[in-house]
């Protein structure tokens, strides 16, 4: 149990790490979004079938999501107005 | 003149070069005194006449590239336990899953604050972005309350009271 919980919790960072990296302000805030709901939506599983499949769900999102941020790299969309404004207003509070 | 202008215009022209090369390249707090440095230099050559020009070009130009080289191998801004604290704690009271009001140096994230080891595991990310290094999975385990943090920064960045 121990060592799945570990899995579960590096699987989540891995995931947030990755998803951070999308080039895409919408492509990016929507893999946020999702993978932060979808653990919480099943953080009450027991049965540890199903929290095995759960995983392996994660894992195989995991490589999609790594692929996806390669190809946003690739072909990158000029800055939304809402990152540049959100940008100068840190700049202003350091 | 004529003078006038094809000085404003190679003034410009260096003007976006310094924007281009400081803002690419670092961050923006030190960008912002490296362009202001350059921008008060370049006004004070600014009066003088049309001959001077060449000189200034060549000068800012290595005034911008040897701020360039310092900039991009200097230290990061020397921290002490107070600047770690206040940082902590601001990435804390930014997370909206804490409240601000109940947050104390001491107070346990899981028991006292109420979160769950997800939010816990965003917390760590949080800091590690603040930090700007990597915090293992063992260590982070252990960083329960914003005094652990804190301590586990000052040390990691060999800061000592």
């Amino acid at each position: 149990m121990a060592a799945t919980r570990g899995e579960v919790l590096r699987l989540y960072k891995k995931m947030l790490r990755e998803s951070i990296s999308f080039s895409n302000y919408s492509y990016r805030t929507y893999a946020l979004r999702r993978i932060k709901d979808a653990f919480r939506e099943n953080k009450g599983e027991s049965d540890p079938g199903k929290i095995k499949d759960l995983i392996m769900y994660g894992v195989h999102n995991l490589e999609i999501i790594k692929r996806q941020v390669v190809i946003s790299q690739l072909y990158k969309t000029p800055e939304l107005i809402v990152e540049a404004c959100k940008k100068q207003s840190n700049d202003q509070k350091t | 003149m004529a003078m006038n202008n094809a000085s404003r215009i190679i003034g410009a022209g260096l003007k976006n070069h310094l924007k281009f090369s400081s803002v690419r390249v670092f961050a923006p707090r030190i960008s912002s005194v490296a362009f202001s440095q350059s921008n008060s230099l370049h006004g004070k050559k600014w009066k003088h006449s049309i001959l001077a020009e060449s000189s200034i070009l060549c000068r800012t130009n290595l005034v911008s590239q040897s701020l360039a080289s310092v900039r991009s191998f200097s230290e990061k801004p020397p921290l002490t336990l107070e600047m770690i604290r206040d940082r902590v704690l601001l990435v804390l009271k930014l997370y909206d899953k804490i409240d601000s009001e109940k947050l104390t140096l001491d107070s346990h994230f899981m028991t006292d604050m109420g979160l769950d080891s997800l939010d816990h595991v965003e917390v760590v990310m949080a800091m590690e972005d603040e930090f700007g290094f990597e915090i293992p999975d063992s260590d982070a385990e252990r960083l329960l309350r914003p005094n652990d943090i804190i301590r586990y920064v000052a040390d990691k960045e060999d800061v000592y009271e």
